[in-house]
């Protein structure tokens, strides 16, 4: 990493002499100005909500923001993200709460949930959904969904639409199971949720890395507990979507990844275990960082799938994933035809990648 | 006991001063339009009149929504033609009965009184039939965005943007419309200095109301930043763009940007997005908190960049709106002018007033604000930068003002059609 110019710190320190702190994060003017607002703006409303609540009613002046406000710099400045200073981050409309132990919802994340709600909406449309009869429930799995951010995205620009929507999330921390749910609430109480979203989202407990004998995942025991999918005979599954962890562990230790994001945010969520599971041995060559995407492709035409959406971490993993995708969903041959594609758009910070799996 | 012992003559000077400007004094300088009406304009109304009363036809069999919005566009000018006539079907009896030999001297006296007050209420009949007459705006119904910009100044301009900002702000307060600032850049470290700013007003009907805003704002006065007593002289530029309603909430209307044939559709193929930084390894690498968006649109070469909000996509959102607005209001000022090109030869030399002209000064000194448009000079500033009665007395000036030039217009294009 450059060293920040002694000119540069210098101007920070006119600006505001808490400018500097920021800047060991952030590493530019521009954006340490930005975050310093943020912090400002949520400094003075806590403060402020403390004043009403302590004492009842009136307009009491707002005290100790100004200890607050440096405290949180001091925080950024040990390369605290800043979502868990602040406690939450706007993804789509929605405000998602992230405490530490789950990861933070990306932009890029944001962008692919948009467009596979776009997709989504597409399908609907070819398939003349709206015209089914009532029994028709949309039925929609995130797999790894941290905070729970893509279900109650896609919830929430889905329902305007679709009459009947299934959304379950699976994760294997409960950490993450609580805050999705706690998400959940927090959103419809915002009142950018609709209160469907309460009775139609889920999110259950799951490990996808498990494996019977067949060689799936084991999600066995959680397809009777989700509402969608234990009344047909079969589980089915029309849209699959996931975020799974995608960094090698070189990458994270030696690469490109944050000092910030290793320290404090949870490695669970980043790089994909260690698996020793004996089905694995046919399939020797698959890479560490690609482990998810291996269960994900096998539970595709298991399910059903319609739509999958699978984001990656660059242009070189999605290459890999989609021909791994061609490969396993070729050996099953149970549907007629499959059509992989890989989905990028510029104008994104890192250029969001995904991995559209479509069959018909 | 006098508990100052001494107060500074100036300072005297200074607080009789103020209390001698509460009292407001109007200069008036405006455009003169005709009293009669141009033979062209009459029949103008007349063939208006006419369609209204086909249109009204076709109501009371079958409603239709697009029928009945026409039908009350152009009803205030049926009214105003009706009035009109009623007025000058009276002058004409009572001047019948004048010429009369007949008439007794004391039914003579009561006409000629009778007559004096119609001619007067004639007059303003007639003015209203003119105003009715003038289209209204396309984006006239609509909610705005405000940019402001300091122009020539440096750190004063800064400082004067600011104070134009809260100006609109407790403007819209007063008014009791919704406004929020979406864009707001500081200067260099400086809490009171602005670079940008965008303030939103989300009120049916605002773009009318602060379309007069339009243009360059002059500042004369002594910065806070002089040290040396001298009287600057800087600009701050002011652009008062149509704020678009979301898609689904206007599919009807006229202002339908996702449909291609709409006037103003942008074709988003047309559009860069950049991110302000070039990034490495992105998603799950690294936590960016950077949210900043840049659109460009390529063939007008329009920039517009946002970061305000934490959100990438509420930034996107709200720069898609902004760049909206800007080539809505491009557009319409291209099909303005050229109206007014084809027009100039018959209105003798009345130009546009475009926003790189000077249209108001703000001078300090002399706690005055002039409009160079209307010519209205109000001698109390403060009431005019806390956004008082005295701003809105100039915004209504100048809403008459631009009343009258566009009757000129009409008149001149009609006139020049018959021809």
């Amino acid at each position: 990493m450059p060293r920040i110019p002694t000119r540069l710190i210098v101007k920070a320190y006119q600006n505001n002499p808490l400018l500097p702190l920021l800047l060991r994060e952030c590493r530019s003017l521009d954006s340490a100005r930005n975050e310093l607002r943020w912090l400002h703006e949520r400094a003075l409303h806590i403060a402020r909500q403390r004043a009403i609540s302590g004492r009842s009613g009136g307009n009491y002046p707002v005290v100790g923001w100004r200890g607050l406000f440096r405290s949180m710099c001091l925080a950024r400045s040990k390369g605290v993200p800043l979502q868990y200073i602040l406690g939450d981050q706007p993804f789509g409309d929605l405000d998602i709460k992230c405490v530490r132990g789950v990861l933070i919802p990306r932009h890029e994340t944001e962008a692919i949930t948009f467009h596979a709600a776009e997709l989504i909406l597409d399908i609907l449309s070819k398939n003349n959904w709206m015209d089914r009869p009532k029994a028709a429930t949309l039925r929609i799995m995130d797999l790894c969904t941290g905070t729970g951010c893509i279900p109650l995205l896609l919830h929430a620009l889905l329902s305007p639409h679709v009459l009947r929507l299934s959304v379950v999330g699976v994760d294997i921390s409960p950490t993450a199971i609580r805050l999705a749910k706690e998400n959940t609430k927090r959103n419809v109480r915002l009142g950018v949720l609709s209160e469907r979203a309460l009775s139609e989202v889920s999110f259950q407990r799951g490990n996808m890395l498990e494996f019977n004998h067949d060689g799936f995942p084991t999600m066995e025991g959680l397809f009777p507990r989700i509402p969608g999918l234990a009344t047909s005979p079969e589980p089915r599954c029309d849209i699959l979507i996931s975020n799974p962890p995608y960094i090698s562990p070189r990458e994270y230790y030696h690469g490109t990844t944050a000092r910030s994001v290793r320290i404090f945010e949870p490695k669970l969520a980043l790089v994909p275990p260690v698996n020793l599971s004996p089905s694995m041995v046919q399939y020797r060559n698959i890479r560490r960082e690609d482990l998810f995407y291996h269960h994900i492709a096998a539970l595709i035409p298991r399910l059903q799938v319609k739509l999958a959406v699978l984001e990656c971490g660059s242009h070189s993993q999605a290459i890999r994933v989609a021909a791994m995708c061609k490969d396993v969903l070729g050996k099953c041959n149970s549907t007629g035809s499959i059509l992989v594609d890989i989905w990028s758009v510029t104008g994104y910070d890192g250029h969001p990648y995904a991995v559209l799996v479509r069959s018909r | 006991m006098l508990s100052i012992p001494w107060v500074c003559s100036r300072c005297l000077a200074r607080s009789a001063r103020s209390v001698r400007n509460l009292r407001l004094f109007y200069q008036r300088r405006g455009l003169q339009t005709e009293s009669d009406l141009s033979p062209a304009l009459l029949e103008r109304a007349c063939s208006l009149a006419a369609e209204h009363a086909t249109l009204s036809d076709r109501l009371s069999t079958l409603f239709d929504p697009k029928t009945a919005k026409r039908a009350g566009e152009i009803g205030p000018v049926v009214k105003a033609l009706e009035d009109w006539n009623n007025a000058n079907k009276s002058i004409s009896e009572l001047n019948s009965l004048l010429v009369d030999p007949d008439a007794e001297t004391e039914l003579r006296t009561l006409a000629i009184e009778e007559l004096e007050s119609t001619q007067v209420a004639l007059a303003t009949v007639s003015d209203n039939l003119k105003r009715s007459l003038v289209p209204r705006h396309p984006f006239a119904d609509l909610p705005c965005l405000v940019e402001i910009r300091p122009g020539a100044g440096g750190d004063e301009a800064g400082l004067f943007a600011f104070e134009l900002l809260k100006m609109y702000i407790t403007l819209c307060v007063r008014r009791g419309f919704r406004s929020a600032v979406i864009k707001r850049e500081l200067g260099d470290g400086a809490e009171d200095r602005l670079s940008e700013a965008v303030l939103e007003i989300e009120a049916e009907g605002a773009y009318d109301l602060l379309r007069t805003e339009s243009g360059v704002h002059r500042v004369q006065r002594v910065p806070a930043t002089e040290t040396k007593g001298r009287t600057h002289t800087s600009a701050v530029s002011i652009m008062v763009l149509p704020s678009f309603p979301d898609t689904g909430s206007a599919a009807d209307s006229a202002h339908n940007f996702d449909d291609p044939s709409s006037d103003y559709y942008i074709d988003p193929q047309e559009v860069r997005i950049e991110k302000m930084r070039a990034g490495g390894a992105g998603g799950q690498h690294v936590n960016k908190t950077e949210s900043a968006i840049r659109l460009t649109h390529v063939p007008t070469n329009t920039v517009v960049s946002m970061q305000d909000s934490r959100s990438q996509h509420a930034n996107r959102k709200k720069a898609w709106q902004i760049l909206r607005a800007k080539l809505a209001e491009a557009r319409q000022e291209a099909r303005e002018k050229e109206l007014v090109e084809l027009r100039r030869g018959a209105m003798g030399g009345i130009a546009r007033m475009g926003r790189g002209d000077k249209v108001r000064t703000y001078n300090y000194g002399q706690s005055r604000c002039t409009d160079h448009r209307s010519g209205l000079t109000v001698h109390n500033l403060d009431d005019v930068l806390e956004g008082g009665e005295s701003l809105e007395t100039i915004m209504g000036s100048v809403r008459s003002w631009l009343t009258d030039r566009d009757i000129l217009a009409i008149t001149s294009t009609a006139s020049e059609k018959r021809v």
